[in-house]
């Protein structure tokens, strides 16, 4: 099944991983959990061999373990759960593993926008079938959430933030009295949110002031923010993992070099430093120089040197990638790049030289062809 | 047969089972038991502790109230223990300090040498040093070496075994103990990474303390005293045995020997029986492997002496915070201990020791007393129930049952959860996170109730820890980081006890800091507040507040800056004000107040020293000696002292080779000057001395400053302000003004600026006329090879004024010539490098110039357009044919008989010539040819008039 999906969600992906766990898990399970906590913290955080099981789980997750425990804890209470966080810190993965992990499900998905109504929250009408049927349950469309409150699993909400004050603000009473009351009908005209339910939604930290939320939601959400991990050995790991598993889409099997991925992330540590101490937006880069953003710089660099180079993924290839990545806006973007490169890289191939020295004269290249 | 025998073998065959190199595994397990055995067995019994740790203090009050030891051998430094009885003043956490500035026997600039041991509450040595000091019969000995062997042991002044507090971002509580060196009973911890990040690890904790609470402090608090001590034994073994060689290892072992060798010299010494002492040590210290250890040792150990150093002794306040910094804490752990040692005591009905008049400590022993329902106060000391003795002696070396296996087989039994302690922190954070402006309310304290219990579930412990707790306000209540807000992490910490600043206390003080708060006592202000406090004092008014004034400037000299800063009023050389106002802060530099009072019984005197250091530190300079005159003067008053520095001054002056410091010292002796000359009948007599000196030294020095590119041009410029300033006061003592002329005329600059100097002085000395050094500038300007230089030559004249203040119309006039003639390229770019340099180095001269420009120049715009400089050629006198001789009786009589007038002229001196007077004048010719052309009009005047 999953060899016919672009990208399976992790409940299909890791569905025996899952089943495993599930029969060996003795510990309490809140409500209708597939999971206990802990197996649930064990599934999105891996193994250790002090866990004494039969198999390895790998990590899935990388990041400070509290915030996977305050997370689990804040499905198993009351309170719905809102992880905040630079773009591309991992957010939406770890809603997904938790949602997976819990319910087998975390397809329930409502996408925050502009255009989100309370429809989307909610319910809305097969429009066909009101003409010929009249108003009723079979002709009402169920929301993601809606059917989650049905069946009592774990409804996602992407990028809230991003949604409307009024549509946010639609959540209030689902969080709150856990129904969905349908004035229309007549009879069976409330949904009941069955025990299990709750709510992960996700927010950008960059931008909240785009649709602050009210102080009512912020009470029935705990928020749990993910900070960008700035740690060079969990993040080497993340890139690693997280690039290998998506160039298996493309039957590439990698052997990342050590030294290039230092000096990527060297790279972005350098930018995002320069970023911190930048004055004004003008002198920052667009890019918030996530962890994301770095898997994305190195899939394009391999799968470049994949079609169109001789297979070996080169310094100059990420040089070239990085570039591109990064200079979203001419000419600024490009400048700091500029000043990058050469009172940086330059500096720093001298005295290093090795791959630095291709990394500096791929990124003048391309710096060259993009001004 | 050793107790611990099957576990030995138990752990032998693990060792065998599950390592691939089972001899060095089983080395170290089997190790740990023996250290184990081999510690409880020994005569003298072994108290393990470990620092900050409520399960040590728990056990040993217990172990007190049964034992009641005649002796107490306590790890800490033997010097220290005078000092142990003041404690009682204070309020902790307070630390014993001992303070050297006199060294001997370490070398230069090692100095000053400082150690602090901070005692907490919750301790177990407070309460093995209350228990000694407030029961009779009972001794208390301080077993560890000296803090001058501290000292002696770390040659580079590098104590790699505690914490050296680095300087830097601290905040002002974690600063308390400035930058002494540490020590602490117990310290625990594994003494490498790698092992501690492994139990970190594996514990699934963040931070040390958080495991040490979890794995030890828990299952511990309520253990009996079997269990404790094996397992305290055991977990010291473990740390020893996974530590690598060093030097670090080295002077543990010293410390040990010296500990064992002094033991046995009291027990030697004072009969005392060992059945009835106790010893207690960190738990590292108890698994000793020195052959020193044990009473029966024979092994003997040579104590070095100390060094002839002079310590001495006082307390400091300290803080949780500032213990938590020096030892690399995690924040908030020590506040976390002492919340959980007061829990213990409730619960577990424990009557602690205390010292008779704790501050601080009164509201603690009643509630406990309540809890405890026992009639026993804590102050009349304890009377030996008659069973003891079986008790005590159960530990000398007698049956040990083997507690450990059970402890290590068994989970610990978990505590139950407490409800109502929990809820009580709920309550308590919401309010506390509200009152700091978050949104939280009661439904927010359901949260945090129910998810610390889930966290602390998952974690595998029934009773949420402060730590899960934590963990959970933030999840709940924190939903925007706001700057300058505190976090609510933050907020759990002040809530769990919060950051406590320990006082000491006025008995405890030194003489120094008790004088002080005497005499500030007219202020009316409680000085031991930690707040900052305003003091206003109206000098007028109230006269008897002069001598408070005067202490607080004194204050303010010698402490950091916060601890008494003036609001309103100033002191300087002949400034007094008549009201002040000052912001006070001693509570909280209390540390700041009692280090002076190593230094000295009195303010003044300490300040005298200070004055008297400088001025003959090896680095002094004739600056720096009269700005110690200018301190003594302003501060301590009377003349004496300032004529010793003052001599230095002369002495210093007269034995440097450099001209560095010839600004400052012209304006300070110029000050001096001024202010002697105002407030004396005389100067004194070291003025006239520094003035001949200086005068002769700078003769000296005048030529080789001129020519060398390294001085510059403000400090020959201040040597001439010197000579030419002093010069009236240095002639009438008997200096030689030929020695200056002399000087001046050796002196051979090149550099332009400098140049311009050296024409000054020339013109200064009457060697060079005002008109040549006229004629001179106006040639540089004229030659444009030179004009390009001419800036400097400016630079140089500005300089001067300080010299020759007579000179400052003709700077003006140069500076306007220059504005006036130099070319654009070159006034341009010279003109914000004249701005900079005129603003550096010539800001005080800058009155003169615009003062002396205001005089020359015109005021107002209209007089601008027919001003002319008075320098200019154009305005000179001399046209010869300006004025017509007028026509006139007075003209014609003079004609008529010049000898007189010839006579007059030619005794002056002037030549001239006698000219025809012009009918009518030449004035007016145009009206008399008006008049010759149209006759008419005057005609008919003149007909009308007569």
């Amino acid at each position: 099944m999953t060899q016919d999906m672009l990208r399976a969600p992790a409940e299909v992906k890791y569905a025996e991983e899952l089943d495993w766990l599930e029969s060996i898990d003795d510990g309490p399970k809140p409500f209708s959990w597939r999971l206990s906590p802990r197996m649930v913290r064990l599934f999105v955080l891996g193994s250790e061999r002090a866990d004494g099981l039969d198999r390895e789980i790998p990590q899935k997750w990388f990041g400070d373990r509290s915030f996977v425990e305050r997370a689990i804890v804040t499905l198993a209470s009351d309170r719905g759960l809102l992880l905040i966080g630079d773009p591309g810190t991992g957010k939406s993965w770890l809603a997904e593993l938790l949602a997976a992990a819990i319910c087998r499900n975390s397809t329930l998905v409502v996408q925050g926008t502009a255009g989100t109504t309370e429809d989307h929250i909610k319910y809305s009408w097969n429009v066909s079938m009101v003409i010929a049927k009249g108003q009723s349950r079979e002709s009402m469309i169920p929301s993601p959430i809606m059917t989650a409150m049905e069946q009592g699993v774990i409804g996602r909400f992407e990028e809230l933030t991003r949604s409307t004050s009024d549509v946010q603000d639609a959540l209030i009473s689902i969080l709150s009295e856990k129904y969905v009351s349908i004035p229309e009908l007549d009879e069976d005209n409330i949904v009941f949110g069955r025990p299990g339910f709750s709510i992960i939604a996700t927010a950008n930290s960059r931008d909240r002031g785009v649709n602050d939320l009210s102080s009512a939601l912020k009470r029935r959400f705990n928020f749990v923010r993910i900070p960008v991990v700035t740690n060079k050995k969990s993040e080497a790991e993340i890139v690693r993992f997280r690039t290998e598993e998506l160039l298996r889409r493309h039957n590439i099997e990698v052997d990342l070099p050590p030294t290039l991925l230092d000096i990527l992330l060297q790279s972005f540590a350098d930018l995002r430093t320069a970023a911190a101490s930048a004055a004004s937006d003008d002198e920052r880069l667009e890019s918030a120089l996530s962890t994301a953003e770095q898997i994305g710089v190195l899939e394009d660099a391999i799968l470049h040197s994949n079609f169109f180079g001789d297979r070996t993924l080169r310094a100059e290839t990420l040089a070239g990638s990085l570039v591109g990545s990064l200079a979203r806006r001419s000419p600024e973007d490009l400048a700091i790049l500029n000043k990058y490169w050469h009172g940086v890289v330059e500096p720093r191939s001298k005295k290093d030289g090795g791959a630095w020295n291709d990394f500096l004269e791929g990124g003048r290249q391309a710096i060259a062809t993009l001004s | 047969m050793s107790p611990f025998g099957a576990l030995r073998e138990q752990l032998l065959d693990a060792a065998t089972a599950f390592s691939d190199a089972p001899d060095t595994l089983t080395d170290i397990l089997s190790g740990l038991v023996d250290d184990v055995d081999r510690a409880l067995g020994e005569r003298l019994e072994i108290f393990p502790v470990c620092h900050h740790s409520p399960a040590s203090a728990a056990a040993m009050v217990r172990r007190l109230r049964e034992k009641q030891p005649k002796v107490i051998y306590l790890e800490l430094c033997e010097d220290l223990r005078p000092l142990l009885g003041e404690l009682r003043n204070c309020r902790l956490p307070v630390a014993l300090q001992a303070f050297a500035t006199d060294l001997d026997g370490f070398p230069p600039g090692a100095g000053p040498l400082s150690v602090v041991a901070p005692i907490t509450e919750a301790s177990a040595e407070y309460q093995a040093i209350a228990y000694a000091l407030e029961t009779p019969g009972v001794e208390l000995v301080l077993v560890d070496r000296s803090t001058d062997h501290v000292f002696q042991w770390e040659p580079d002044g590098t104590c790699e075994a505690e914490g050296r507090q680095e300087g830097g971002e601290h905040g002002e509580e974690t600063g308390l103990h400035g930058d002494a060196v540490g020590i602490e009973i117990g310290d625990l911890r594994p003494r490498f990474a790698e092992l501690e990040e492994h139990l970190l690890h594996h514990g699934k904790v963040r931070h040390w303390s958080e495991w040490w609470d979890q794995y030890v402090e828990q299952p511990l608090i309520g253990a009996d005293y079997d269990t404790y001590r094996q397992v305290m034994v055991l977990i010291g073994s473990l740390f020893r045995r996974l530590t690598r060689a060093g030097r670090r290892l080295a002077v543990d072992e010293e410390r040990e020997r010296y500990m064992w060798t002094r033991m046995r010299e009291h027990l030697a010494d004072s009969g005392a029986d060992p059945a009835d002492c106790l010893y207690v040590c960190g738990a590292f210290h108890a698994a000793s492997r020195v052959e020193q250890f044990g009473l029966d040792s024979e092994a003997t150990y040579d104590i070095a002496p100390r060094t002839a150093t002079r310590w001495l002794y006082g307390l400091i306040p300290s803080s949780h915070s500032a213990i938590e910094a020096q030892f690399g804490l995690a924040a908030g752990s020590v506040s976390v201990a002492a919340a959980t040692w007061s829990k213990a005591v409730t619960r577990g009905g424990l009557t602690t020791f205390t010292l008779a008049g704790q501050k601080g400590a009164k509201a603690a022993p009643k509630r406990r007393a309540g809890a405890a329902s026992t009639p026993r106060a804590s102050q009349p000391p304890p009377s030996k129930p008659p069973a003891s003795a079986d008790a005590a002696g159960a530990t000398g070396g007698e049956a040990v049952n083997d507690r450990l296996s059970g402890f290590l087989a068994t989970p610990p039994a978990l505590d139950e959860l407490d409800e109502a302690e929990l809820r009580g922190w709920c309550v308590d954070i919401v309010r506390l996170a509200r009152r700091n402006g978050y949104l939280a309310s009661t439904a927010d304290a359901i949260a945090v109730f129910e998810t610390s219990i889930l966290l602390a579930g998952m974690r595998g412990r029934a009773r949420p820890t402060p730590y899960d707790f934590q963990d959970a306000a933030v999840t709940c209540i924190e939903k925007d980081t706001v700057p300058g807000r505190r976090d609510v992490r933050r907020l759990c910490e002040i809530l769990l006890g919060g950051d406590r600043v320990g006082e000491v206390g006025y008995e405890a003080l030194p003489p120094l800091a008790r004088d002080a708060f005497d005499r500030l006592e007219p202020l009316g202000l409680d000085l031991s507040k930690r707040t900052v406090q305003r003091a206003l004092l109206d000098l007028n008014a109230d006269p008897g507040l002069v001598p408070c004034s005067d202490l607080l400037w004194k204050l303010r000299y010698l402490l950091p800056e916060d601890a008494a800063r003036p609001i309103m009023g100033e002191r300087g050389l002949g400034e007094r004000s008549r009201q002040e106002s000052w912001d006070l802060a001693f509570g909280r530099y209390q540390r700041a107040i009692i280090e002076l009072g190593y230094e000295g019984v009195t303010v003044e005197q300490v300040l005298e020293q200070r004055l008297r250091r400088t001025v003959w530190k090896p680095d002094a300079t004739a600056a720096v000696a009269l700005a110690a005159v200018e301190d003594a003067v302003v501060f301590l008053g009377g003349r004496r002292f300032a004529d010793e520095l003052g001599a230095r001054a002369v002495e210093l002056l007269a034995a440097e080779r450099t001209v560095d410091d010839a600004p400052e010292v012209l304006r300070r002796i110029r000050r001096l000057l001024a202010h002697y000359r105002a407030a004396e009948p005389e100067l004194p007599a070291w003025c006239g001395s520094f003035v001949t000196t200086g005068y002769a030294h700078y003769c000296t020095l005048l030529p080789i400053a001129f020519a060398s590119d390294d001085t510059g041009v403000r400090h020959v410029a201040a040597m001439l302000g010197f000579l030419f300033g002093m010069e009236s006061l240095a002639l009438s003592l008997g200096c030689d003004r030929l020695q200056l002329e002399l000087a001046v005329r050796q002196s051979a600059p090149e550099a332009p600026a400098k140049l311009a100097l050296l024409w000054a002085a020339q013109t200064q000395l009457g060697l060079l006329p005002l008109a040549e050094l006229r004629a001179r500038c106006d040639g540089l300007l004229a030659n444009p090879l030179v004009v390009p230089s001419f800036p400097l030559y400016i630079a140089g004249f500005v300089q001067a004024m300080e010299a020759a203040p007579a000179l400052s119309g003709f700077v003006v006039e140069v500076i306007s010539k220059a504005f006036g003639s130099l070319p654009d390229t070159v006034l341009l770019p010279w003109l914000p490098k004249l701005i900079t340099t005129l603003r550096h180095q010539a800001g005080d001269l800058m009155p003169m110039l615009v003062r002396e420009a205001g005089r020359l120049f015109p005021g107002s715009l209209p007089q601008l357009d027919t001003w002319v400089p008075p320098w200019s050629d154009q305005r000179a006198p001399a046209s010869p044919h300006a004025a017509p001789a007028p026509a006139g009786p007075v003209t014609a009589l003079l004609a008529a008989h010049p000898s007189a007038c010839d006579a007059v002229a030619e005794l002056l001196g002037c030549e001239g010539e006698w000219r025809a007077p012009v009918a009518g004048g030449l004035a007016h010719r145009e009206v008399a040819e008006l008049l010759a052309r149209h006759p008419e009009a005057p005609l008919a005047l003149a007909g009308l008039l007569t």
